[in-house]
């Protein structure tokens, strides 16, 4: 007798492909549509991060220019640098990014011109986090249309490529942002001056202690990174200076050893401010353990203007 | 390997391909090596205690069903269970034995520190190891003949949809589907695919996304008001619900699309008007286990002490219940908690009958809501008296606060909060619309073809718009 399963299970699986195409139609037919009204207004903020970054990649034309993560963005007062050193200023510093995000926001403003000065604000961490390479998601919107910043992107995961092939994975979670983005009252909500995000009020707890024993576990990618973050800022000519920002916490030399190292062997100047004693004592300089408020951020800007002024 | 990881999205249909293009009757085969090769996924090593169970199971199957003598099969399974239970003291339960005994004897001035182990859990091992110890009592009680094929018992335990994180099976149930031709079914493909999407659904746009704001929370209790306490609170036992009851459901649909059926692990939990309901809706295949491995074992042993026997073996249930769930005092404390509730609902349970029944008060929703809501507060409120994120004196600090109704909401990123609220919302609009009027209203198993198209899709583009997929979408909390 002959056998009809393998027929019978032809025709149903046939059958399920199919459904399965039809699903895999339609949600094409939405991501298309959705993802690229997403991008249309995405690219179209005109304030909050996202703009930020996109003028940062795009737009800024600044002499000086300010990276890192919360630290960069909160305490380096346009005003100062831009009397001070008498330079047009931006500040590219996003909360949560690491030196990976920062090398690609180099890049891409690379490309367009050069600044006169670069000011990194490093966290002095290396450390071996997954986190950090997820997080450079902020970048995703970007890929389409800068090609130099695509190797950065794929760090994430091995499948980004593959991922982004669906129109609304860039923009995933970031639809409400792009819609707030795109209001006017957005500006008042969360205003930003050239980049710069001030903070306000005091840090009302105690002098915290950090017992991290030093940093374990680097991981040579950013370590790379910033090697590579340092040679293109050479390279284009520009001033760069590394610095450490303080924090309302007690914590070991140690910890800052590699970022030392990496400073001298590329001579570039380091400026740690992380125990600074006009810092580590003084909570009405501090929003939180480790971002300074306004008048903190004031202190330590005119600090840092001085110190760079005498190598340009 | 997970299954919310992009690899699983790749590994998943190579999968199917391949076990349907094999002959039928040597797919079991194919499972049991897809099965290893997923669990190594993790960490080879890992595989070395799995076959370790595996061998033992199928040993002491063998040895307790050819026992004619009752008390030599009780004491092989008594070694059996031991064996089985090994890795899993060594690795969940040893420490903390130590500690206590340590401390306890620290007491009296008796110091023999023991070295602490410090090693990380074996994913997946609370699971296989509840499995095995099902099937050795299962062949005591001579529901089921001894396996003598050991591959199947390792595929069993390490059949890679369950290995992981349940729902804990039972070898009545899977060993005869392994050893069946398994054929390619329709409907179980296809209900298979519904509770993937449906699962995927729960565990990245409702379970992640409320764990972004939980996270922040609860690592930093002590800086948060007492307002934000009380929305965390009653937040995360929907985040626990659409963790586990998300992957358990993708568990349920990737066995089913390879024509496997496995036991459903939960029933709309946030609808039982009881916390005794509750528990037989919540993590249904543990609760049942324990009920029939635990529960009805000891109330038979302890069936002369009377209602001092009923106690003992309820505070021994809870005790194995808590462990379960992690090995610290926390989680005897939230079992201790439960078990005060459910013997409060056991010994009121005439009464209150009498009293439903005197004013007619089953059917009226608004005692059926009031009845849910307190389930509900119950069971978010016993996670302060312990659990895996705080200890008990944080939890009455967090209890206190949430009393004082202090300080203002932690709303750090808005849009996370209305994707909390919305995700939430469809969740349990889902639940609802199920429990109360299953028949109407169908999306996924509407008659139009049309229809039930563009609902996995709409679902599949929510997951896409605002399912949390790493974690590029953090909460900065700043003190």
């Amino acid at each position: 007798m002959q056998d009809n399963s393998f027929i019978l299970n032809f025709n149903i699986i046939k059958k399920i492909v199919l459904n399965i195409s039809l699903v895999f139609i339609v949600v094409g037919i939405f991501d298309f549509l959705i993802g690229n009204t997403l991008r249309f207004f995405y690219f179209k903020e005109s304030s909050g991060l996202h703009y930020r970054t996109t003028y940062a990649i795009d737009s800024t034309q600044a002499d000086v220019l300010i990276f890192g993560a919360s630290t960069a963005n909160h305490h380096y007062v346009p005003q100062v640098f831009e009397n001070s050193l008498n330079m047009t200023y931006y500040n590219t510093g996003r909360d949560g990014q690491g030196i990976l995000y920062q090398l690609a926001v180099l890049k891409s403003i690379l490309k367009r011109y050069k600044p006169s000065v670069i000011i990194l604000d490093h966290t002095a961490r290396f450390n071996n986090s997954e986190k950090d390479f997820e997080r450079l998601s902020a970048l995703l919107p970007y890929y389409k249309d800068h090609k130099e910043i695509r190797a950065i992107i794929e760090k994430k995961s091995s499948f980004e490529q593959i991922k982004l092939l669906s129109n609304i994975y860039p923009y995933n979670s970031n639809m409400l942002t792009i819609a707030l983005g795109n209001l006017e009252f957005n500006k008042k909500r969360k205003p930003d001056i050239k980049g710069y995000v001030e903070l306000n009020g005091i840090w009302e707890g105690a002098l915290d202690s950090i017992n991290n024993k030093g940093d374990i576990n680097n991981d040579i990618i950013k370590i790379r990174a910033l090697e590579e973050f340092i040679e293109l800022s050479k390279n284009s000519g520009a001033n760069l200076f590394i610095i450490k920002s303080p924090v309302f916490k007690i914590s070991p030399n140690n910890i800052d050893s590699l970022l030392t190292t990496i400073s001298l062997k590329h001579k570039i100047p380091f400026y740690n401010f992380k125990q600074d004693s006009i810092f580590l004592n003084n909570p009405f300089l501090f929003k939180d353990l480790v971002h300074l408020n306004k008048e903190g951020a004031t202190v330590i800007s005119n600090i840092i203007c001085d110190s760079i002024k005498q190598h340009l | 390997m997970v299954f919310t990881s992009f690899n699983f999205l790749i590994f998943f249909p190579i999968v199917i391909v391949l076990y349907y293009l094999i002959p039928s009757r040597i797919r079991w085969c194919f499972l049991l090596l897809t099965s290893i090769f997923f669990y190594a996924n993790v960490l080879p090593l890992y595989v070395i205690l799995l076959l370790f169970v595996s061998l033992i199971t199928y040993l002491f199957g063998i040895i307790i069903e050819r026992e004619k003598s009752d008390s030599k099969k009780e004491k092989f399974l008594i070694i059996g269970i031991i064996l089985v239970f090994l890795p899993l003291f060594i690795f969940k339960y040893y420490d903390f034995l130590n500690e206590m005994i340590f401390n306890f004897m620290d007491y009296f001035s008796i110091r023999f520190p023991l070295p602490k182990l410090n090693l990380l859990l074996p994913v997946g091992i609370s699971f296989y190891t509840f499995m095995a110890i099902g099937y050795l009592f299962d062949i005591y009680n001579e529901e089921i003949k001894a396996e003598k094929n050991i591959g199947l018992i390792t595929l069993f335990l390490s059949f890679f949809p369950l290995v992981l994180s349940g729902p804990i099976e039972r070898a009545p149930s899977m060993l005869p589907q392994f050893k069946s031709e398994l054929t390619f079914n329709y409907e179980k493909a296809v209900q298979g695919f519904k509770f993937i999407i449906w699962g995927y659904f729960m565990k990245l746009v409702v379970a992640d996304r409320i764990g972004i704001y939980t996270d922040v929370v609860l690592s930093n209790m002590e800086y948060h008001s007492g307002k934000t306490l009380l929305f965390t609170v009653l937040i995360y036992p929907l985040q626990l619900y659409a963790d586990l009851g998300g992957y358990s459901l993708i568990a349920i649909g990737v066995a089913g699309v390879l024509g496997i059926k496995v036991r459903r692990n939960f029933n709309r939990p946030f609808f039982a008007t009881t916390l005794s309901e509750f528990w037989r809706r919540w993590h249904m295949s543990l609760i049942s286990w324990i009920l029939d491995y635990v529960y009805t074992p000891l109330s038979f042993a302890f069936r002369r002490y009377k209602m001092k026997g009923v106690l003992l073996t309820v505070i021994l249930t809870l005790f194995i219940m808590g462990m379960w769930h992690g090995a610290t005092l926390t989680y005897l404390m939230w079992a201790l908690f439960q078990g005060v509730v459910l013997s409060f609902e056991a010994i009121t349970k005439n009464k209150k009958f009498a009293f439903e029944k005197k004013y007619n008060l089953s059917k009226k929703w608004w005692y059926i809501a009031f009845g849910i809501s307190i389930t509900y507060i119950l069971f978010a409120f016993s996670f302060l008296t312990g659990g895996n994120r705080h200890t008990f004196s944080e939890g009455i600090m967090a209890f206190e606060k949430i009393i004082n109704f202090s300080g203002s909401i932690f709303i750090d990123s808005p849009s996370n909060l209305i994707f909390i609220i919305l995700g939430a919302f469809i969740l349990l609009l889902k639940d609802f619309k199920e429990e109360f009027f299953s028949s109407r209203l169908l999306f996924f198993n509407n008659k139009l073809k049309i229809i039930r198209i563009l609902s996995y899709s709409f679902i599949i583009i929510l997951i896409l718009l605002i399912g949390v997929f790493d974690a590029g979408q953090f909460i900065y909390f700043k003190f």
